[in-house]
């Protein structure tokens, strides 16, 4: 059974993924896998970006999604026509010659990886190239977006052979309960970060001690400033309130009330340690 | 199930768009039915097996970086196919409705007046009497042939240059001179430091990839993305080497006003500077090594001369201003502790240098002082010792492939047909030349015009020192241009201040304006003919992907994918048609040889004999260089200088780094901006864009402008595909897809500007439209637009929509002596469009509201046809 794996935290974003799927779907016609993808505004796989922090502790981040080809998938569930099926390699898909445009699968997925082609009245979506792998084998062994992805970051084969990968996965909506065939690492977890100086002398602090503290939890996230007085604390967990402590030398500072709703990038801080 | 049918035939390409010779980001292009079903990355196992290639490995505390086995093409190249096919193809010959060569020419209405659609004879009779006549009635030098700059990667058919070659047999053209556009301050400074090098860029450069992962500590990404401009030439492969430098933990350091998209992925730091203010940060970095005492003073001593003077100048004993950080941090807005991390961590660690071209650091005013301090900083630390190196990352410095040998443009026994037009867009080989920065001019003055230095790419250092003159002496043959053939009609968004480009375009002076490219945008509107050139998808070819950092050289025999789109001809068979007007002309420039010969004759140029048969290559299309067996052993770049400077000196005049340059003090003793040692320079007779300037009061933005993530340069804007993604267009409330003008939050706020509002971006140069992207990507007192966005004008000369920024540019010149062009670093403001002024538009230019628009893709050819192309 095949699965889908993404690690994201070699994701460039050049969003080749979404345009090779657009290259092999658009214009094409690879009935009975999929009729033609609407030039734009489709994407059966599609990146979306965040960019997470402030000026100038910035990041951005990529999250590539697709049809999960979920085991227990809602759409075939749904579907009044028969149209979706599950191959016996794991892959959904809706066959064009079977589906009515009753747009159920399209409102119920939860993975939002449904599009509705108003001009073929089709519900449409990634058929993991199932044309290519089923017709020429010699060829091909991943879909399109796969054999593309310049960084590796996206792979695709069987579930066996990604054993580690798959211990290894981060939960991703979990609580759709759909059986997914996708395995994500790297998601994007939180981060607070500052530069450290001293502002009487104008240099930065290096070896400080920042401590995020979760007064709630308990937690405790600990890093040293580096040679540009710079603190990086990640691997934060989402919608807490925390309390930075900085400390060097017998000096220290706090600063309270840091929420965790989004990144945050706290520029410079002062902390006087000289008169 | 009966078996689908995926494909019929697939066929090889390189799909980078840097041209000329050679090429990268190779492809399979899988053809259908005469039409593309699927651009895709090369497999290079596709004929070979992986043991049959030697390929190298590079290796840092047991972690491995190789070649792929696998092309790593960028989203525009995989997306080519929207680009063949695309609506604003140019589908057949065209003539501007007014334009008479027997009564009006109109030039007035370039730009205005529409096309009709002419037969391909018809339009090789016009092009031919216009030459006929303007060589009678002025010389031959009243040509002025366009024909340079990036393209498609094609050899015979190689998109640039082509009428050269014509006009060259009919007595000679001018020749307009491509300024070194991407890496100006190293091609106008550092070569007076570190001498020729290539182009002015550091060279030799060999083994520096190896050099620096096996000893450097970090890498200032200075100025530089490697998650963009690569990938016009030679795609991803920079994305992999820097998530390597990750694995192994060598720190990557970002300086730049943008949290450009490699910053956003790999920096361990990312430093936000103002644009074009790295001067003042290298300085005071000088600045504290100078006075702490952490350079290398051995080095400075056997292998540099001047430091002395430039330590006058840095520590103020030239004019009493020390240049500390506390000078340096106003002005290039880095806070005076990180100044001070920055000097302290480059001097400790082993610290190379990269870039990719382009840039916020090598094209704004005075380009070459940031480039010079640059050669300066790296000598203070050793250049050429382990790790310390300068990088175009990867385009130089990639194990050497065995037997690889070159298709160069200045080999003697080249078929003129193929080096010639290469040879215009890298030399100044005839005898009236004018530098592409200054072509304007020669419409809007009729002074004659001046400069030192053609600006050529191959020029030796010693151009510089020689004075030029448009038009040359009339007993020369010297002449004004009358009459302008372009290949490559890009001049208003690529190059410096568009606006007055567009002008001078409806000078009565030039009489005849053709244009001939594959898709109708940017000058083509101003022209008086347009022939249609076609894609490297309808032409067979052979393409040599052994320059600019491959990864894994090969030949490859480029079969035609698909027949020609309308009408369209390659650049070669465009002149070819004109020729034919001229006896025996056709026949003198191409000897009769059919494009198989030529196929062959490259193969033996490239001294194919000992690499592989001609029937093999044949036969399984493309042919992969063997890594050289001793690769590991060329010294990396300066390295033999570093370890002996006497006995490898450099090619300058005293062989050592010149800090100083007494050359450029004896020839240019009044050069208030480009001195013999590096400054910084406030501002000057040419400009005056700093935050400094009494200007800033009503333009307080300074202009970021890289290379587009999403073209290369103008190529590439109409792409439906890459168009959805959200940093390459902006959809305004109008429904048009606007050029992105990315924002600070502090800065849109002060000015009321919404994420997705439309702006204006302006200075006294005129306006141009975009969409804000309010971003914490950019630092405050920057406005961020990449140039290259398709010219759409609302207002000649004033107003422009496509968001091409370059319209707004500088006009002058990168300094006095120094012909460059500024493509950033420049004053702006930026504004929301009110309805009103929005309407105010509508109203008084109804005709550039009415164009045919296709947000998807973009303007469409049909808006500039009369009735359909039909007279």
């Amino acid at each position: 059974m095949k699965v889908f794996v993404l690690d994201l935290s070699i994701c460039n974003g050049c969003y080749c993924c979404q345009i090779a799927c657009k290259d092999e779907h658009v214009g094409n016609d690879w009935t009975p896998y999929a009729k033609p993808q609407p030039d734009t505004g489709q994407f059966w796989i599609g990146l979306t970006e965040k960019v997470r922090g402030h000026v100038p502790q910035v990041k951005v981040s990529y999250l590539p999604q697709l049809c999960h080809h979920c085991d227990e998938a809602p759409c075939i569930e749904q579907c009044e026509a028969e149209a979706i099926y599950k191959r016996d390699d794991g892959l959904v898909i809706i066959n064009p010659e079977k589906c009515v445009g009753c747009k159920l699968c399209a409102d119920t997925c939860p993975h939002d990886a449904i599009f509705f082609n108003e001009e073929l009245n089709l519900a449409q979506k990634c058929t993991g190239c199932s044309h290519l792998l089923d017709n020429d084998p010699e060829e091909w062994s991943v879909p399109r977006c796969v054999d593309q992805c310049p960084t590796e970051a996206l792979r695709f084969g069987e579930e066996e052979d990604f054993a580690d990968f798959i211990a290894e996965a981060e939960p991703f909506r979990p609580e759709a309960k759909t059986k997914s065939r996708i395995y994500y690492k790297g998601l994007p977890k939180k981060f607070i970060a500052g530069t450290l100086y001293e502002p009487n002398i104008e240099e930065v602090i290096i070896g400080a001690t920042c401590t995020l503290k979760d007064l709630e939890s308990g937690a405790e996230f600990t890093e040293t400033t580096n040679n540009f007085g710079d603190f990086w604390l990640k691997e934060l967990p989402d919608d807490r309130t925390f309390t930075l402590t900085i400390e060097k030398d017998g000096y220290s500072k706090v600063v309270e009330g840091l929420t965790t709703d989004i990144d945050r990038g706290l520029g410079d801080i002062p902390m006087a340690m000289k008169s | 199930m009966t078996t689908l049918k995926t494909k019929d035939k697939t066929v090889l390409r390189s799909l980078g768009l840097g041209g000329y010779f050679g090429g990268g980001a190779e492809g399979m292009v899988d053809v259908k039915n005469g039409k593309i079903v699927r651009v895709r990355p090369m497999r290079y196992g596709w004929k070979y097996k992986k043991e049959e290639i030697r390929q190298w490995k590079m290796e840092r505390d047991g972690k491995t970086l190789e070649p792929t086995w696998k092309s790593l093409p960028g989203p525009f190249s995989l997306g080519y196919k929207k680009r063949v096919y695309s609506p604003n193809r140019v589908p057949f010959p065209m003539k501007r409705i007014d334009w008479d060569p027997n009564g009006e020419r109109n030039p007035q209405n370039r730009g205005k007046s529409k096309f009709v659609r002419i037969s391909w004879d018809e339009a090789a009779e016009l092009i031919s009497g216009e030459i006929k006549r303007v060589h009678k009635e002025y010389g031959y030098n009243a040509i002025l042939m366009q024909g340079d700059g990036h393209g498609e990667c094609k050899t015979i058919n190689t998109p640039h240059g082509h009428p050269g070659v014509l006009l060259e047999y009919l007595g000679g053209f001018t020749l307009q001179v491509r300024n070194p556009d991407s890496w100006e301050g190293w091609y106008w400074g550092a070569k007076h430091v570190w001498g020729q090098g290539a182009q002015g860029i550091m060279y030799p450069a060999a083994n520096i990839v190896k050099d620096t992962i096996d000893h450097a500590d970090m890498v200032l990404f200075w100025g530089c993305d490697p998650e963009t401009t690569p990938w016009g030439f030679t795609g991803q492969f920079a994305s992999r080497l820097c998530y390597f430098l990750t694995e192994v933990g060598i720190q990557q350091v970002y300086v730049c006003p943008d949290c450009n998209y490699g910053a956003a992925i790999h920096a361990d730091k990312w430093i936000p500077v103002l644009p074009n203010t790295d001067a003042a940060l290298q300085l005071a970095i000088i600045y504290m090594w100078l006075t702490e005492g952490t350079y290398n003073k051995e080095y400075v001593e056997t292998h540099t001369v001047g430091l002395d003077k430039v330590a006058d100048y840095v520590l103020g004993k030239e004019d009493s201003v020390p240049k500390t950080p506390e000078w340096a941090s106003p002005k290039c807005g880095v806070p005076v502790w990180t100044i001070k991390a920055l000097a302290r961590e480059f001097a400790e660690k082993t610290t190379s240098i990269a870039h990719y071209f382009g840039g916020g650091f090598i094209r704004g005013p005075f380009s070459h002082e940031p480039a010079r301090l640059e050669c300066i900083m790296l000598g203070m630390q050793g250049l050429g010792g382990p790790g310390v190196h300068q990088h175009q990352w990867t385009y130089f410095g990639l194990p050497r492939a065995e037997g690889l040998a070159g298709t160069f443009f200045w080999n003697p026994e080249i078929e003129e047909q193929l080096a010639l037009p290469v040879l215009s867009a890298v030399s100044a080989w005839q005898n009236q030349v004018i530098p592409k920065t200054l072509i304007q001019n020669a419409f809007l003055t009729d002074e004659p015009i001046t400069f030192r230095g053609t600006g050529a790419q191959n020029a030796l250092v010693h151009d510089q020192f020689i004075e030029y003159t448009y038009p040359i002496e009339k007993e020369k043959e010297g002449v004004e241009i009358h009459m302008i053939w372009s290949d490559c009609p890009c001049r208003i968004t690529c190059w410096n201040y568009g606006h007055e480009t567009e002008v001078a375009m409806r000078s009565p002076q030039v009489e005849c304006f053709v244009a001939q490219h594959p898709w109708f945008e940017n000058d083509c509107v101003y022209a008086d003919i347009v022939l249609p050139a076609n894609t490297y998808m309808e032409i067979d070819d052979i393409i040599t992907n052994i320059r600019q950092g491959t990864m894994q050289p090969n030949i490859m025999i480029a079969e035609k994918a698909i027949e020609p789109v309308g009408e369209s001809k390659s650049d070669a068979e465009c002149v070819r048609e004109v020729a034919k007007k001229f006896d025996g002309m056709l026949e003198e420039m191409t000897g009769g040889k059919t494009t198989a010969d030529l196929q062959k004759a490259v193969w033996g140029h490239m001294g194919g004999e000992k690499l592989v048969s001609w029937e093999q290559l044949n036969e399984k299309s493309y042919w992969i260089y063997p890594t050289a067996e001793d690769w590991a052993d060329d010294p990396p770049g300066f390295r033999n200088f570093y370890e002996d400077p006497e006995k490898y000196p450099l090619s300058t005049p005293t062989g050592k780094l010149e800090f100083y340059s007494q050359a450029l003090a004896e020839a240019y003793p009044d050069d208030k901006e480009r001195g013999p040692i590096p400054r910084w320079i406030e501002k000057s007779h040419n400009h005056d864009e700093r935050l400094s300037s009494h200007r800033a009061k009503m333009y307080p933005l300074l202009i970021m402008s890289n290379h587009g993530r999403w073209r290369v340069h103008a190529q590439c804007d109409d792409i439906t595909w890459t168009r959805e993604v959200e940093t390459c267009k902006v959809v305004g409330p109008d429904g048009y897809k606007y050029e992105p003008c990315w924002m600070h939050p502090s800065e849109a706020e002060k000015r009321g500007i919404k994420d997705g509002d439309i702006v204006k971006v302006y200075n006294e140069r005129g306006i141009v439209l975009a969409g804000a992207y309010v971003t914490e990507r950019v630092r405050p007192g920057v406005a961020y637009v990449d140039h290259g966005a398709r010219h759409d004008p609302i207002k000649t000369g004033e107003i422009e929509r496509g968001g091409a920024i370059n319209t707004i540019t500088p006009g002058a010149i990168t300094s006095e002596n120094c012909v460059g062009q500024i493509g950033g670093g420049y004053l702006v403001e930026v504004q929301k469009v009110s309805g009103e002024e929005m309407d105010t538009w509508r109203r008084e230019h109804p005709e550039a509201f009415e164009r045919k628009y296709d947000p998807a893709a973009g303007l469409r050819v049909e808006a500039w046809l009369a009735d359909r192309g039909e007279e």
